[in-house]
This record gives C-alpha cells, structure tokens and sequence, in this order.
C-alpha cells in the first residue's frame, strides 16, 4: 500500500537529509530529497553489502499486483551503529517505510525510516552519530 | 634418589629456560614505567595556522621548519606510544565538508585560484541541475587529502617506526613511516591514491609530510584537487575520545593560497564490543553500480530486483519538485 505523506512530513525529511551525509560512493543526484514515499509491505531480502546495503520490499498495489522496491542505506557497519542487524528484517517482516524516491519513477529509494509490524522503528542515518 | 633425579631434573630445565626468558626479554617491548611525553611543538590557534602556512612555500618547507622547531623530533619506543586504540568515526555534523569550520548553505572555505573557482562554481551549478559525477563511484578509493573526510569507521596503529592510519571505506590504509626514511627520489614518483608519507614524533605529535598524490576532489560540491598536491599534517591525541589533525594542504594550480584545516574524529563507545572494522568489497552488490549519463551525471546501472516491474509513475510519490 502506497500513501502520501503531509507537507510537514516532506519538509522534515528534507531537513533531514541535509543536516547528516545521505550517502556515500556514488552520488544521491537519482533521488528526490525534496520527495518522501511511504510504502507498507514485506520483506523479499535484506542485502546487507557495502558500500550500500538494499532492503527489498514487497508491495502489493489495490489491483493485487506486486511490486518489489528496493531502499537504499549505508554499508553495515554504519547500519550497526543505528541498530539495524540482517535479522531486523527477515525474509517476510512486515513493515512500513519511507524513502526519497528516484527521480525517474522506477521503484526505489534512498531509506529514510522504518517501521516494523511490531512498532520497532529504525533509522538508518542514526549510524553517523558519534556516541 | 627420587628427590635428588627431581633436583636435577628442574635444574636443568631452568638451565635451558634462562637463555629463553633473557631472548623473550630483550624482544619484548620496553615495559619500563612510560614517561610523559611532552612535545615542543606549541598547541596554536587556527588563525596562527593559516599564517604558519604563508610563511612557507610548500608544504615539504613548512614540514622541515616544523621539523627543526621540534629539533627534529624524537623515536618513540614501544613503551612510549600514545594510546589511539579504539574505534574512530569523523562527527556527522559537518556533513562531508572538508573543512569541518565550513557553514551551512555556504561554500568550501578554500581560497582558489581564478581557473579552480570557476570549475568549482560549475560543478555546483551542475548539481543544482541534478548533475553530479563522483570520481569514486568507480569503486575507486577517496585518496587522501580527501581520505580525511569520509565518515565511516576508523583505527590508527602506532608502533614506532610506522603508524597505519585505517579507514574501513575500501579497507583503506596510510602508512606513516617514522624510522627516519626520506620520501622515493623525486624521478621515481608517481601518483598514487595515499601518496607517500615520512613523518616524525614531537612527544604525543605525529607530524606528516605527504607527497607523490593522484589528484581528485575534496569531496562532493568541493573543489578538484591536483597531482601537486602535498600535505603537512599534526595529530594528537586531544582528550581520551577525540584524535585531532591539523592539516596544510598546498597545491599551486588549484589554491591561491595553502588551506588550513583541522579535522577531528571522535572514539565511539562499544560497550558491547561489536564495532569491527570488516572486509570492504565495493563492488558486491550489482544494485550499487552506476554509470555517467551523457550529460556528466549519475545513474544506476540496473536493479535486480525490478525486473520487468513496472514502476508505479505518480501514484507512488507525493512532494514538491
């Protein structure tokens, strides 16, 4: 399921966006990060690589069709540091999660947050603070 | 008789064991009680850094006064080596600025010479546009200066004659060697990502002289740098979580005048002992491959997992453009 999200909501994921690095490696000019996407599905895999991990996500569209986005975040040992482990999201968790999406419509995009199905939230860029 | 073959028996063996115990003593390392170390190096402001740096023409002068202010430093022994154990990270709060002093929403604090600035102004102007190529989306590493930069995780090894300064990104290492070497004969030298390094102790201060680099950018929406480009540099150890490097960069064609920064990277807690510092395999993942547009910007090359989905156009993405 696809939802929109308020202006406010935008604004603050823009903020947030420029206030840590969003990525590293190649540059992050594909994704809107004036734009956030929220989807809610499940999870088909969870690659768990550098210098980019991809969580992949099942979503099934109001015509029953399925639709496999992938979010991009940080390597694994910055997902450490925010708290996100490979088992965090096993094969078939139920989540709902947000994105910049790309500019060019295909269904990925940077992660911004995540919310399992149980109410455990994660924050990918939480990696780069210093604690 | 038992007792007297017992006797025997251990003497022997303490016989044989004494000339092993004197061997292991003499290679261990120093374990007398360490002295303070104190450096001659003074500890100076920012704004008496930028001057220092116009004192000197290059950045090999500027090594040698310090060099020769510092006597010509001193070799540490093992039982002299601060301690710079631990898991590092550069602090997020400068985004990838090089220059951790630059302000937000302005520009990279370098004075640029006229042909520099006017790349720089493009490059910006390109990324406003959506267009931006890093020389690093090759799986190449960041090279240093821009090495600094990256904020990622961090281990520095001291011994005395060499220190490795790690940084996880494409298991990335420098290596400052401080045995009293001098660089590779100027007809030797070739670009190379780290360059080469010769540096020296100050007490806590290892000062570093970085020559023979590959050019490249500070980072993005920064300026190019040259195969010109040296580096002076002095870190320490601040306070038990925080290693500091002042850092001269000179490079004639592209600074006007040599660029003073002061990098810091802070030692992060790991109560749970998990931070490790792995293996970096750039290019594992087929979904992080990009390629350059036509116009100089960035794409990706392909997904794995859309193949043949069609993305939802529209209905998927809500925002301002």
């Amino acid at each position: 399921m696809i939802r929109a999200f308020t202006t406010a909501v935008l604004a603050l994921g823009a903020l947030a966006v420029t206030a840590v690095p969003g990525l590293a490696h190649h540059s992050a000019t594909m994704f809107d990060d004036k734009k956030t996407v929220t989807v809610e599905g499940v999870v088909k895999k969870f690659e768990y690589t550098n210098p980019h991990s991809w969580l992949w996500v099942d979503v099934t569209g109001k015509d029953g069709k399925v639709t496999t986005w992938g979010f991009e975040a940080e390597g694994p040992t910055t997902l450490q540091r925010s708290g996100i482990r490979p088992s965090d999201f096993k094969v078939g968790t139920k989540l709902t999660i947000t994105g910049n999406p790309m500019k060019d419509g295909k269904p990925a995009a940077i992660w911004v947050d995540a919310v399992r199905a149980d109410g455990k939230k994660f924050n990918p860029r939480a990696g780069f603070a210093i604690k | 008789m038992s007792r007297t073959r017992g006797a025997v028996a251990a003497g022997v063996l303490l016989t044989l064991a004494m000339p092993l115990a004197a061997c292991k003593t003499a290679e261990a390392p120093d374990a007398s009680t360490p002295t303070p170390l104190t450096a001659v190096l003074p500890d100076r402001t920012k704004d008496q850094n930028i001057e220092l740096a116009r004192q000197h023409r290059t950045a090999l002068e500027l090594y040698q006064a310090l060099r020769k202010e510092a006597n010509n430093g001193r070799p540490l022994q093992w039982s002299q080596m601060p301690d710079w154990s631990g898991v590092y990270s550069r602090p997020a709060n400068a985004g990838f600025a090089f220059d951790p002093d630059q302000k937000p929403g302005e520009g990279p604090t370098a004075k640029l010479t006229p042909e520099y600035q006017a790349k720089l102004a493009k490059r910006i102007e390109d990324v406003k546009k959506g267009i931006e190529w890093d020389p690093i989306s090759t799986c190449a590493p960041p090279g240093h200066p821009r090495w600094l930069t990256e904020p990622f995780l961090r281990e520095f090894i001291v011994t005395p004659n060499q220190t490795w300064l790690i940084n996880e990104m494409v298991n990335d290492i420098r290596r400052i060697y401080t045995d009293g070497r001098d660089h590779v004969p100027a007809e030797d030298r070739y670009p190379i990502p780290n360059g080469d390094s010769i540096g020296f102790w100050d007490g806590p201060k290892l000062v570093i002289h970085t020559n023979q680099l590959q050019s490249g950018i500070y980072q993005r929406q920064h300026p190019d740098f040259t195969d010109q480009v040296e580096t002076v540099e002095i870190w320490r150890k601040a306070d038990d979580k925080t290693l500091t490097a002042d850092v001269w960069v000179y490079d004639p064609p592209a600074l006007a005048e040599p660029w003073y920064v002061k990098q810091s990277y802070s030692k992060l807690s790991d109560p749970d002992r998990n931070l490790r510092i792995r293996y970096w395999n750039c290019g594992e993942n087929q979904n992080n491959a990009v390629v350059q547009t036509k116009e100089g910007g960035t794409q990706f090359r392909g997904f794995t997992f859309d193949k043949g989905a069609g993305a939802p156009k529209g209905a998927a993405q809500k925002g301002k453009p």
